[in-house]
């Protein structure tokens, strides 16, 4: 799986192979996570293996560290990776901030955008570490609004996005989405066009030339 | 991933492959070892029957000699029989009691011990001293194998070193969940278990594994084949020899199913970065390798919410399955491949009431039959959680987990986890197939309307419309390693909200009449052409 970072030979070679279980290296991994967390980076492989050798050396765990990586994960949505985090973590189901952010993770999954901001009002905390986690979210709902509407009442995207105002308009204006009045119109892009499409079958003449070649011999 | 177009002549050439991993045209072998009798017994040992006497001497024979064809016969065919005869109710004889027949070669004795173990674990109930001889068993085993100076000169069939590692990582997993349902033991038993960590620890086991990959430097190997070149130029001094190049191979598929056993379902299908899944692999010669990597490759995909990509998996092992099933009721191994096919069944079941897609007729009518009721069911809202729960837990491998716990702290079962997530997963999911099926009827229509159609909210239809519009797009493999894939669409039906009115655009297959003309045409001028030659 690509990373959306340059991930750094030493990391690579890290989680390739046998050296993958070596506990020595968790902590090489949670200062990459630690990272990851500051520059807005984030780098699924490496995190998986690190969740790895906590679930091989329960005493190696931290929880704060855990919290960092299904915050990441979150912003990865809607890519499963925050159930394939939970599933190498499942001592830790019970945590009570693990128990927040997978009701967070719930909300947007099921894109009940309002109630998860003002769920997110009560567990900032939780992502007090990662750097530009709410315009990472802001990212993942934009990213399906530009996929389903063409058209949408502006109270309704404010609400989505927990914006209001000039700030509002200052995403919409980074999204190119343009702002009329009251509704805001998104460009046209492959996923929101609903266009009726019938696939055809394609014959290439290769495949005609032996029933041809029969019709020659007759 | 998939280099096959299914054609005709295919099924000839995939008969043939399951036929000759079954080289036995002598069936009736092992009553050769009834005749024989021997006179001479010696009063002290315990009474081995003639047969099994006879058997030994003749399998020892075999081994010295490496004679591969002629113990594919003895594993494959005359154990099992000798096994129902005498022994479905008891052990076979202790390897020290068989020892003087074989002039106490150890290496014999290992791989004896091996059948022994396994033949426990099987028919009987193995005890936490058979659990730990098996173990210690093993580790001689492999010790042997990769530790001694220079690759061994030992020949065993392939049909055997798949079951080498697959009853060792089976072995693994009966031990931990023995393990952890630490309630029902006695006092002596934990002390035993906290005083040896390292016996069935999960590092060995992945350490075994690991080692006979790197020994035979399979992927190497697998990477040249990939790239068109000659497989023994990277296979250096171990991996030449077909012993060591077969068990790290059969490693790979070991490590795809360890790690879908610990929930690392991304590493799992990391592992089979080097391996082509279609027919010509190495995997195929053995069925029950074969069924055991696509089912976990198919699994993996579907914890990975990847439903395209797990029902092509699905779909071809069942294909292959069908059309070679008349070969495979004769091996005993048939109970467990149909017990295998059922389950993928089931998850094919579930991925599809999730994802629909049109199926090859001869599974979609075997599926239909199995499991239509529960299809149908799936589909209809909240009533269809527990039949994905029943589903699940028909068909889901039994998990472990990584680390054991011997202080008696409550503890999770992954299995409960796993299948928690994936149903909450379901749950957000469960409303679309009525929202498809209303949708279908209709290219615009206000919210509002389709609201009281659905007898929903608007605001909950319209955060249903988005989730519907995330699920109908996947990760669907294209081309490259199996974690490789595009963001692509996978619903018929898609959509477009323009303030409060749905668009609704359907996409429809057109009918593949040329596909079909041609093939038969073809077809039919083969069938004159062998005619006419044969008049």
């Amino acid at each position: 799986m690509a990373a959306s970072v340059e991930r750094p030979q030493t990391i690579q070679t890290m989680i390739d192979g046998v050296e993958r279980y070596n506990p020595e290296n968790a902590e090489v991994l949670e200062e990459y996570l630690a990272g990851q967390c500051k520059n807005g980076e984030y780098d699924l492989m490496a995190n998986l293996a690190l969740l790895k050798l906590y679930q091989f050396n329960p005493q190696l765990s931290k929880i704060p560290v855990i919290i960092n990586v299904l915050a990441k994960s979150l912003t990865a949505i809607p890519k499963p990776d925050y159930n394939l985090c939970m599933y190498l973590l499942t001592d830790y189901v019970d945590v009570d901030e693990v128990k927040r952010l997978t009701h967070l993770q719930q909300l947007l999954e099921q894109s009940r955008y309002a109630e998860f901001w003002n769920a997110f009002e009560k567990d900032k905390d939780l992502v007090k570490d990662i750097a530009g986690f709410e315009d990472a979210i802001r990212q993942v709902i934009a990213l399906v609004v530009s996929m389903s509407f063409q058209t949408i009442a502006a109270s309704v995207l404010e609400s989505y996005f927990a914006l209001k105002g000039d700030a509002f308009k200052q995403f919409c204006e980074k999204q190119q989405w343009q702002l009329n009045g009251t509704t805001v119109s998104i460009p046209i892009n492959k996923d929101n066009e609903a266009k009726t499409v019938v696939v055809r079958e394609s014959i290439k003449f290769e495949q005609l030339t032996k029933v041809i070649g029969y019709s020659n011999e007759m | 991933m998939y280099n096959d177009a299914f054609e005709e002549d295919d099924l000839v050439a995939e008969v043939e492959l399951v036929a000759q991993a079954r080289y036995s045209r002598n069936a009736d072998l092992e009553d050769g070892f009834n005749d024989e009798v021997v006179v001479s017994q010696q009063p002290a040992t315990v009474q081995i029957p003639d047969g099994v006497r006879n058997f030994i001497l003749f399998f020892y024979r075999n081994v010295l000699e490496n004679n591969v064809y002629e113990l594919h016969n003895v594993y494959d065919t005359s154990f099992n029989k000798l096994t129902d005869k005498y022994y479905t109710k008891q052990s076979w004889p202790e390897a020290e009691i068989i020892a003087r027949l074989v002039n106490n070669d150890e290496v014999f004795l290992t791989l004896y011990r091996e059948l022994y173990y396994r033949h426990i674990y099987g028919r009987l109930t193995p005890t936490l001293e058979h659990r730990f001889r098996s173990y210690e068993n093993y580790c001689d085993l492999f010790n042997y194998i990769l530790n001694s100076e220079g690759p061994v000169n030992l020949e065993l069939p392939n049909q055997w070193l798949w079951d080498i590692i697959d009853e060792f990582i089976y072995q693994f997993q009966s031990f931990s969940n023995y393990r952890d349902r630490l309630k029902s033991k006695s006092e002596e038993e934990i002390a035993l278990l906290r005083d040896n960590p390292q016996i069935w620890s999960t590092y060995s086991v992945l350490n075994v594994l690991y080692s006979f990959i790197q020994k035979s430097r399979i992927n190497e190997q697998l990477l040249v084949s990939k790239k068109g070149g000659d497989m023994m130029e990277a296979a250096g001094e171990y991996g030449a020899r077909p012993l060591y190049k077969n068990l790290g191979y059969f490693s790979i598929i070991g490590l795809l199913r360890v790690n879908c056993l610990m929930g690392d379902f991304v590493l799992a299908l990391k592992m089979m970065d080097n391996v082509v899944l279609n027919k010509k692999a190495l995997f195929a010669r053995v069925t029950a390798c074969h069924v055991t990597a696509y089912y976990y490759v198919g699994f993996a995909y579907m914890m990975m919410r990847r439903y395209a990509d797990a029902i092509k998996a699905f779909s071809n092992v069942l294909s292959f399955l069908q059309r070679t099933k008349p070969y495979h009721s004769r091996s005993y191994q048939s109970e467990q491949l149909a017990r295998k096919s059922d389950q993928m069944y089931a998850l094919l079941a579930m991925c599809i009431a999730l994802c629909p897609t049109r199926l090859d007729e001869n599974i979609h009518s075997q599926l239909r039959e199995k499991f239509g009721e529960h299809i149908s069911k799936m589909q209809k809202g909240e009533e269809g959680i527990p039949i994905f729960e029943e589903l699940f837990q028909y068909a889901c491998p039994k998990f472990i987990s990584a680390s054991g716990r011997l202080d008696g702290t409550p503890r999770a079962d992954p299995y409960t986890i796993y299948m928690k997530t994936f149903v909450t997963d379901i749950r957000n999911q469960i409303k679309l197939p009525t929202l498809r099926s209303f949708m279908k009827l209709y290219t615009t229509m206000g919210v509002d309307k389709l609201a009281k159609f659905l007898e929903m909210d608007p605001e909950e239809l319209k955060m249903q419309l988005l989730v519907f519009k995330q699920k109908s797009r996947q990760i669907k493999w294209v081309s490259g390693d199996l974690l490789d894939g595009e963001y692509l669409p996978t619903s018929d039906l898609d959509f477009c909200l323009k303030q409060d009115v749905v668009h609704i655009a359907e996409s429809k297959v057109g009918r593949r009449y040329a596909d079909w003309f041609l093939r038969n045409i073809n077809r039919c001028e083969d069938i004159v052409a062998s005619l006419e030659q044969r008049a």
